[in-house]
């Protein structure tokens, strides 16, 4: 079955996703550091969505206290930390 | 039951805490089955859980001893980089879960995503979408029964892999059949902090035996495995996990859908006692993942230095508990990675129940008779379907986990058809002018460019493109669902009110029926 799916869609989807490919290969030599910086982009842009992007009257609708511990922007930023100095460290 | 004791060893008192933690789970469980009196109580715990049970639920619920097996399994193989699977595989995710999914789905009421689905759209894309999720959960139910009979019990005690299986469907069947999601979230909050503490153990031991955090990255660089601790593979690597892939493909596509589209997780923040409990629910779950690769990629990390040259590196996890631990701790961890299973089973057991009961019988029955079934009818439903299930997967059990990789295997299996869902569901909340049958076109058409796309060889440079296979599969459904939306006539108002996200959150007047479609 893979052999004859190959063999039809291979020729069809190849010119798509080769150019592609190709690119990503020439992005990682030449530019190293390039992974990293997407990858901590995509937890940086997460936390200033719930930060900046997001109501804090949305995000903390029904909270048991106004204080401090109970805004969930907090918890956000806490929770996502640790991710982010594992992609720093590694 | 062939040497209980036998080849590894285990001193009476790992015999006393595994009984006692099997009796405990089972007392527990049952326990429940005095507070469920309707179908809310038993699918989605009468609306009570707080946050603390809800995050310890999903992190145990996603994290079962395949985990623990599968994951160090593939450290041992291929290094950290499968790691990113419960780090930038869940807390972006989870994060968006918390604040746009879990948010819509708790105020709309629903029991199930694919009952929603079937208003947002029609009640084909719920049928299609629940039979896939229902036969998708049901075959991990399976495999999880097998791969802990198999790998683990059978390795680490040596007792019979029918006898495991058909143990361990007992004891979830029972408390799952009495005490419903209640009963399941509770005795989850337990196996959680078991899990932890073998866990922790067994990380502890295996950086103490190495000497370090420091020694274990020199003894693998000096053994020739520098690449284990890179997390970020380049895009043409020939493993699994290249960067590309693990950014768009699992923490963009498949985390996304995993976290807001799972039966499984979802369940808990539908049972949550405020939407605030709901959203903290799923954060809090986001921080506790994030030690789990601590748990289980470090350790199968630990093996290469400590038991090179294992041919299965599924075996990793077992070989190190019987090179480590000593008695009483071995008996521990036993029952962590027995908890991690139990918990993973009864979970995937009672979403299974609830997708099967409202998503396919309930449609079918209504779209037959035209009346819904009553809600005597629904509590007895689960209930059969929860005995039903647990044995036909003990009985199918061997058969589903003949497999290389357990861990690959799924995620293969979820690929096929996450992107097309995520695409869909997406679009069904954010975008008005989504209809019926864009989102029709976009799941069935976007499962088959899922299919060809899996079984066209050399389009991407990894062996095992799951990944790639995610991220364009939702490219292409989300194109799909826009252009045949666009095509065809908007759905009228009354229909989608209150069921895209704009609505939900800043429309006062849809805010109220939502509120009182809940109550009633």
């Amino acid at each position: 079955m893979t052999e004859a799916i190959t063999r039809i869609f291979f020729p069809i989807l190849n010119p798509i996703f080769s150019p592609i490919n190709d690119f990503l290969v020439h992005l990682d030599a030449a530019a190293p550091v390039a992974k990293r910086l997407v990858t901590l982009g995509l937890f940086l842009g997460t936390m200033l969505w719930v930060y900046v992007g997001l109501r804090k009257q949305y995000v903390n609708l029904d909270a048991p206290s106004n204080r401090f511990w109970a805004d969930l922007r907090l918890w956000t930023v806490i929770s996502m930390l640790p991710h982010i100095f594992v992609y720093l460290y590694f | 039951m062939p040497g209980l004791e036998g080849a590894l060893g285990l001193a009476g008192i790992d015999i006393a805490i595994i009984i006692i933690y099997m009796v405990g789970v089972f007392v527990l469980g049952t326990f429940f089955g005095k507070y469920v009196r309707n179908a809310g109580d038993f699918f989605i715990a009468g609306k009570a859980l707080p946050f603390w049970a809800i995050g310890m639920s999903i992190v145990v619920s996603d994290i079962g001893a395949m985990d623990f097996v599968g994951v160090a399994g593939s450290a041992y193989t291929h290094g950290i980089a499968v790691a990113n699977f419960d780090w930038i595989g869940s807390m972006p995710a989870m994060v968006f879960a918390a604040f746009v999914f879990v948010p819509y789905f708790w105020r709309s009421g629903v029991f199930t995503i694919p009952e929603f689905l079937g208003r947002r759209y029609n009640a084909a894309v719920q049928v299609i979408h629940g039979t896939i999720w229902a036969v998708f959960l049901f075959t991990m139910l399976s495999l999880m029964l097998w791969v802990t009979a198999d790998k683990l019990m059978y390795v680490v005690l040596g007792w019979n892999r029918q006898f495991t299986i058909w143990l361990m469907a007992l004891i979830t069947g029972v408390y799952t059949f009495s005490g419903g999601l209640s009963a399941v979230v509770m005795v989850d909050v337990v196996q959680m902090i078991i899990m932890f503490v073998g866990g922790l153990s067994l990380l502890m031991l295996s950086l103490w035996q190495i000497g370090g955090w420091g020694a274990l990255r020199e003894q693998l660089t000096a053994a020739g495995h520098a690449d284990h601790l890179n997390i970020l593979l380049p895009h043409n690597t020939d493993l699994p996990y290249p960067w590309t892939g693990i950014v768009f493909g699992l923490g963009i596509v498949l985390a996304i859908a995993y976290m807001s589209g799972n039966q499984v997780i979802v369940q808990r923040t539908l049972g949550a006692r405020s939407e605030w409990h709901a959203k903290g629910g799923m954060l809090f779950g986001g921080f506790l993942k994030s030690f789990i690769p601590l748990m289980v990629a470090i350790p199968g990390l630990s093996a290469l230095v400590l038991i090179p040259g294992l041919k299965d590196g599924d075996t990793a996890v077992p070989e190190m508990i019987r090179l480590l631990l000593p008695p009483g701790l071995r008996g521990l961890m036993f029952v962590a990675l027995f908890a991690a299973l139990i918990s993973s089973v009864d979970s995937t057991l009672n979403s299974t129940t609830t997708i099967w009961t409202t998503d396919i019988l309930g449609r079918f029955k209504q779209l037959v008779t035209g009346v819904a079934f009553g809600e005597r009818h629904v509590l007895i439903l689960g209930r059969v379907f929860t005995v039903l299930f647990i044995i036909l997967a003990a009985l199918v059990a061997p058969v589903v986990g003949q497999t290389e990789s357990v861990y690959v295997f799924i995620q293969t299996a979820l690929s096929l058809f996450q992107g097309p869902t995520l695409a869909i569901l997406l679009l069904g909340v954010c975008w008005r002018r989504a209809t019926r049958w864009g989102g029709l076109a976009g799941l069935v058409l976007g499962v088959g460019f899922t299919f060809i796309l899996n079984f066209t060889e050399g389009l991407f440079p990894s062996e095992d493109p799951f990944l790639f296979v995610a991220w364009w599969s939702f490219v292409f459904s989300l194109i799909v669902t826009v252009v045949v939306s666009l095509c065809t006539p908007p759905e009228p108002d009354e229909k989608i009110r209150g069921l895209v996200w704009g609505q939900v959150v800043s429309d006062g007047v849809v805010q109220r029926i939502l509120t009182e479609r809940v109550s009633s």
